[in-house]
């Protein structure tokens, strides 16, 4: 946070119109922390209204929306008090996570439910959202602001872990849909980013490996504030086809910092 | 004109008719719109998102069941959610028509309603027993979460099924703002924004609060389409000049953006950028400063829509347009069919002899 570097892409989020899904707990929540201090406007989903309000009251000047993204009646609802709030979007940060079985179980183990939970949640809720956003986005794009969509990706969407089957399957889904996003709206002006934040000690992360060392795991501050560089770095430059090929780098260069 | 009655935007056999501007008449698939716009053409939709308008309730001090129409709001700012102007029908729904809803209990200044989780004060009624000016109780977030829980989008008995928040979101839907969508933007879509820019078809957007096209009720109806407020970006509106200079057609896509365009220019004579309130009627006599032609519904003689037509037509032309889109089975409303109607030759001559506005006057050569 101390050079030169962290506090000039802590001034290009201030006043952007930011919203973060799955805002009350783990990544999303240190996001919307992160996001606050870097005096964004910040609007956070999530489905416990206990937890919405808390966190709001906590991060004063964001706004709480109750809502569960992998219900699809819920999706343009949830997109209309984002818009409403924040009188528009810039960056959307798909951070709500399901893991399907818990605990984690073999693929041959795994309910169709279960499995379908994970999709509705990692892959429906982010593309449905994305969709219901995307006029919002490009609106952003061509009055000559920040159009952004980061999508919380997992080593698990690359590498093929026993148990993981239906959250690897789902993150590797959401990947290459950030891919083909950014492909296709490269032209619109509005850039997608696909990253790892790496094990972090998170709910989710306890709920997968309870047993799990705290101590070697990754706060979720940090890679909050790494997500947040991630975001202003791709803002800081000049045009879409710039970021398609950054992407891989910096997705490296996050995940690189958790090894 | 047959009502289109299933909640698509975009079907396939949709069908569009265009006039050029000598007055040819053609019948195309929708879906090759994009075929019969110009390369140098700039393309203007409204971007605004539909909010679900529509609210069930009663009137507290009757107890009388109630359904509430947003109709209006003074302005698109986020946080000025807390009054609007809103139609009040008797008990029932959208599967009653308009024409036929009872009207609600007597209101009067400091009755409360009802609405779900919100609760709205009559702050006054506006010279008609349905339409009323309300004042909700409450922060702009919790008037945001009740709008989005409670609210349905404002709908119609032609069509026959619930309609969902994003049944009447356009692809390019942005600012909640419109209490109908801006139904003429049900063409675009992201394949055909692409094919417009592969073509070097300029595109830009406005932001216009639309507002109820029907209430029902005659007299009311006549005085639609109330007052709009509406946002020009700067980028649009550079494009607009760059059009002008470089005597490009301007395309609207829907009625909302000729009258946020027209009413940006009405002042100064070219639009400005910024915030407004649409105020005027365009028809027969309004003189167009900006717009050439406009992809809209097509709608039934007698509605305002069609009335807007006419400041792009002689009376003669629309008439010909209105029978070959009844002798075609074209259909009406907001999932129907549409038009491409370039502003007509002998128009364009007389208006540009009446203009001495050069940077507002468009030229077709």
């Amino acid at each position: 946070m101390n050079n030169g570097k962290s506090i000039a892409s802590h001034d290009l989020l201030r006043g952007l119109r930011v919203a973060i899904t799955g805002g009350t707990s783990g990544l999303g929540l240190a996001l919307v922390r992160e996001m606050a201090s870097r005096r964004a406007h910040v609007a956070f989903v999530a489905r416990n209204r206990e937890r919405v309000t808390a966190v709001a009251l906590e991060s004063p000047g964001t706004h709480g929306i109750v809502g569960d993204v992998s219900r699809k009646e819920e999706i343009h609802p949830i997109a209309m008090q984002i818009l409403g709030r924040l009188g528009g979007i810039d960056v959307l940060v798909n951070s709500a996570s399901s893991l399907g079985p818990t605990p984690l179980a073999l693929l041959g183990d795994t309910e169709c439910e279960d499995f379908e939970l994970a999709l509705a949640t990692n892959v429906l809720g982010p593309f449905r959202l994305t969709k219901a956003l995307l006029g919002a986005l490009t609106a952003s794009a061509r009055e000559g602001r920040a159009a952004v969509v980061l999508n919380v990706s997992s080593d698990a969407a690359i590498s093929a872990y026993p148990g993981w089957g239906a959250y690897g399957t789902s993150k590797a889904a959401l990947h290459h849909m950030s891919r083909i996003w950014h492909e296709e709206l490269a032209n619109e002006g509005v850039r997608f980013l696909s990253a790892d934040p790496g094990d972090m000690d998170t709910p989710l992360h306890t709920l997968a490996v309870p047993d799990a060392d705290p101590v070697t795991l990754k706060r979720p501050a940090v890679a909050a504030t790494e997500f947040a560089d991630l975001i202003a770095a791709a803002i800081a430059r000049p045009t879409a086809t710039d970021a398609l090929s950054a992407h891989a780098t910096l997705a490296r260069n996050v995940e690189a910092g958790t090894t | 004109m047959i009502a289109a009655s299933e909640p698509r935007q975009r079907p396939l056999d949709a069908r569009l008719l265009v006039l050029d501007r000598k007055g040819k008449i053609v019948h195309l698939p929708r879906a090759d719109l994009v075929d019969f716009l110009e390369p140098s053409d700039l393309v203007i939709a409204n971007d605004a998102a539909t909010l679900p308008a529509s609210f069930a309730g009663f009137h507290e001090p009757t107890g009388a069941r109630i359904e509430v129409r947003l109709a209006g709001r003074r302005s698109l700012a986020n946080d000025d959610v807390t009054r609007f102007t809103a139609v009040v029908f008797g008990a029932g729904d959208f599967h009653t028509r308009t024409e036929d809803r009872p009207l609600p209990p007597r209101l009067v200044a400091g009755d409360r309603l009802v609405l779900g989780p919100l609760i709205a004060t009559v702050e006054a009624t506006l010279e008609h027993p349905r339409l009323v000016a309300l004042c909700f109780a409450g922060s702009p977030d919790a008037i945001w979460e009740g709008l989005a829980r409670h609210g349905r989008p404002v709908q119609y008995a032609h069509v026959p099924t619930p309609l969902a928040l994003g049944d009447v979101w356009t692809p390019i839907a942005a600012g909640p703002v419109a209490f109908e969508p801006p139904s003429a933007g049900f063409v675009l879509d992201w394949r055909n924004l692409a094919a417009m820019r592969a073509r070097g078809i300029e595109f830009a957007t406005i932001t216009h609060a639309a507002g109820l096209s029907s209430t029902g009720d005659a007299e009311l109806d006549a005085r639609l389409p109330f007052d709009e407020p509406y946002a020009i970006p700067q980028a649009t509106l550079a494009a607009i000049r760059r059009a002008k200079r470089q005597r490009r057609r301007i395309v609207a896509i829907g009625t909302t953006v000729v009258r946020a365009l027209e009413h940006a220019a009405l002042r100064h004579g070219s639009v400005r950028a910024g915030n407004g309130i649409a105020t005027q009627r365009i028809g027969p006599r309004t003189r167009l400063r900006v717009v050439d032609a406009i992809v809209s519904g097509a709608h039934e003689p007698g509605s305002s829509h069609h009335e807007l037509l006419r400041a792009f037509l002689d009376d003669r032309t629309l008439r010909r347009v209105t029978d070959a889109l009844i002798a075609h089975g074209y259909r009406t409303h907001e999932f129907g069919d549409s038009v491409l109607i370039a502003r007509q030759a002998a128009n364009t001559a007389r208006h540009r002899s009446n203009s001495r506005i050069a940077l507002a006057t468009p030229l077709h050569v």
